[in-house]
């Protein structure tokens, strides 16, 4: 009996869903909310798994920026090399999910 | 205070509400957070005009995921309870198991009172060259006893055999003790050389050799009862029926094996002794009597003062009795020689299989087995003395059958189990395989493999045990898993 050498990652829709919209440039909590329709209470746990399992990671904006604008600094997400693979793999899995969510390119193109 | 207002003020105890589920050292961040997008979720939901409710609802179900996210965290943010190592069918469960068993067995030995009478005999051993000297017994209602005219004669007579007598006889008295109890003992009006002769040390010793007053020695137990175990009774005076008499000392417990319960030994002289009395003779032997006597017990002929004779029984007072320590090695051997009657005593392992264990592991198997053996054989020892001596049995040598029956069997399936345990254990883990089941069928040709197999739960090996022994597969056998099988047993504790 073989085993697998490297078990391809398996996401759920919604987490490949928030993968694809944090790639498409929806980096904060409520942007990604906006983009995929989902409620607060599952975006936020799912950012925090994906964070958990390095597929993401998250960075604070810088204070003066955020005093600049008049308002509170935002907590930023961004894809790992681990999270773009994923990505990739979840794309192939989930083929409407560029339709879905087009990527910056696709919608600059 | 507008609707709006209060509406704002209700969001943010909401948020905060639901930061309290959020770990303590993770809510400062956590509220931060929802806090800034509390905050872009009011601004893009501001009403433009007019209708504000839908907005402020929408917000509200923003706050409201706050809860389910802060739960998440918490319950993520929780380290998970480190796997414990199960003892199950483990080495150490089994040698926990049996030295459990010793304690108890030991602490039972320590605390019985009939072990611990023994062990005391053992301590004290009686001089060598003693002979009890009573009569022949004819039938069941002759009594043994010697007269004390006797008695006389033979210590007043030339002996070739003998070169000392004492003389004993038990009667019951009632006692007067400084302690205002008024017991009834058995006390033993003996000659004062009895406790010499015997060779048993007093505890507690206050003998007053100048004294014209009788000494008594107290029993062990009469010591405990009636005297709680004071060794500042020892000079006292006590009345014992109409005499006075001063304690000289505490016999040791269990020292005492003559015929006769006795609470307490009067010691006089023996021209005080009552010339009726009927007891026992105790006789200390010259070389002569020692080179007549080789054997054990013999029949003694005695005259008497008017010129008849009477045949006496001598009974060597050391006993026949080899001593628990001796029965035990002698029933152990006896154990040892009979295994290979009861089971094979190989370790299971066949010639043909390729896979040698490392040295640790083959090591640590046989450590096991020797542990699990160093273990049973105190258990062989104290368990049937404990079986033996819990109480005071009615025929003299049962206790020493009973221990010699019991460390026999004891020893001999306590080793069989050891064996058959040992070859149903896991080389690897030592664990016991387990969850059989039976494979193949059987052949009329005996080709084909029938029998049961049996995994270890840690997923190191199979043992297959041939329900029908051939010239080609006659003994169990060990397959060695390889790493395919791991994913059957995540989780499992290492070998």
């Amino acid at each position: 009996m073989a085993q697998h050498a490297t078990p391809e990652p398996k996401l759920s829709h919604t987490a490949a869903m928030i993968l694809q919209a944090i790639n498409a440039g929806y980096i904060y909590g409520f942007s990604i909310m906006e983009m995929t329709g989902l409620p607060s209470g599952t975006v936020y746990p799912a950012m925090r798994r994906l964070e958990r399992d390095t597929l993401i990671r998250s960075q604070w904006e810088r204070q003066s920026i955020a005093d600049a604008e008049q308002r509170p600094p935002r907590k930023y997400y961004k894809l790992t090399p681990a999270g773009r693979s994923t990505l990739e793999a979840s794309r192939r899995r989930y083929p409407l999910l560029e339709r879905l969510i087009p990527s910056e390119e696709a919608r600059s193109v | 205070m507008t609707p709006r207002f209060a509406l704002h003020w209700f969001h943010l105890a909401l948020l905060r509400g639901a930061s309290l589920l959020a770990p303590a050292h993770l809510r400062a961040e956590w509220w931060q957070e929802w806090h800034a997008e509390l905050w872009h979720v009011c601004r893009a939901r501001a009403p433009l005009c007019g209708a504000w409710w839908p907005a402020e609802r929408e917000v509200t179900a923003f706050c409201l995921g706050a809860i389910r996210d802060a739960v998440c965290l918490r319950r993520e943010s929780r380290t998970p309870p480190a796997p414990a190592k199960s003892l199950h069918a483990s080495a150490a469960q089994c040698i926990g198991w049996l030295a459990a068993l010793l304690a108890l067995s030991f602490l039972l030995a320590l605390v019985l009172p009939g072990v611990r009478a023994q062990r005391e005999q053992l301590r004290y051993r009686i001089n060598p060259g003693l002979l009890l000297i009573e009569r022949p017994q004819s039938d069941e209602d002759q009594a043994r006893a010697v007269q004390t005219s006797e008695f006389r004669a033979w210590k007043a007579r030339q002996q070739r055999y003998f070169d000392a007598f004492a003389f004993y006889h038990t009667v019951r008295e009632r006692v007067w003790t400084d302690t205002g109890t008024r017991p009834r003992w058995n006390v033993a009006h003996a000659s004062a050389n009895l406790f010499a002769m015997l060779g048993v040390p007093l505890r507690f010793a206050a003998l007053d050799e100048g004294s014209e007053m009788p000494s008594v020695i107290l029993s062990c137990d009469a010591f405990e009862r009636e005297f709680g175990g004071n060794p500042r009774v020892a000079g006292n005076i006590i009345r014992m029926g109409a005499h006075d008499a001063r304690i000289a000392g505490v016999a040791p417990c269990g020292a005492w094996t003559l015929p006769g319960a006795v609470d307490a030994w009067l010691l006089e002289p023996d021209g005080a002794m009552d010339a009726d009395a009927a007891g026992y003779v105790v006789a200390h032997l010259t070389e002569a009597g020692r080179a007549e006597m080789e054997g054990g017990g013999a029949i003694i002929t005695a005259f008497r003062p008017h010129g008849n004779e009477d045949d006496y029984v001598g009974i060597p007072v050391e006993g026949e009795s080899r001593g628990p320590r001796d029965l035990y090695l002698f029933a152990a051997l006896l154990a040892i020689l009979a295994l290979p009657a009861v089971t094979s005593v190989s370790m299971g392992e066949s010639g043909f299989n390729p896979h040698r264990p490392s040295w640790k592991k083959r090591f640590s198997r046989w450590g096991f087995l020797c542990a699990k053996i160093a273990l049973l054989l105190p258990i062989a020892y104290y368990v049937p003395l404990d079986l033996a001596y819990w109480h005071a049995m009615a025929y003299p040598y049962a206790p020493e059958y009973l221990q010699l029956i019991a460390t026999f069997a004891i020893g001999l399936f306590g080793m069989r189990w050891a064996l058959l345990d040992q070859r149903r254990r896991c080389p690897v883990c030592l664990r016991c395989v387990t969850h059989p089941a039976h494979v193949g069928s059987a052949s009329r040709t005996f080709l084909d493999w029938s029998g049961t197999e049996l995994i270890c739960t840690g997923g190191h090996t199979l043992l297959h045990v041939p329900g029908l022994p051939t010239s080609w597969f006659g003994s169990e056998r060990w397959l060695y898993l390889d790493n395919s099988w791991d994913f059957l047993f995540l989780g499992s504790s290492e070998g």
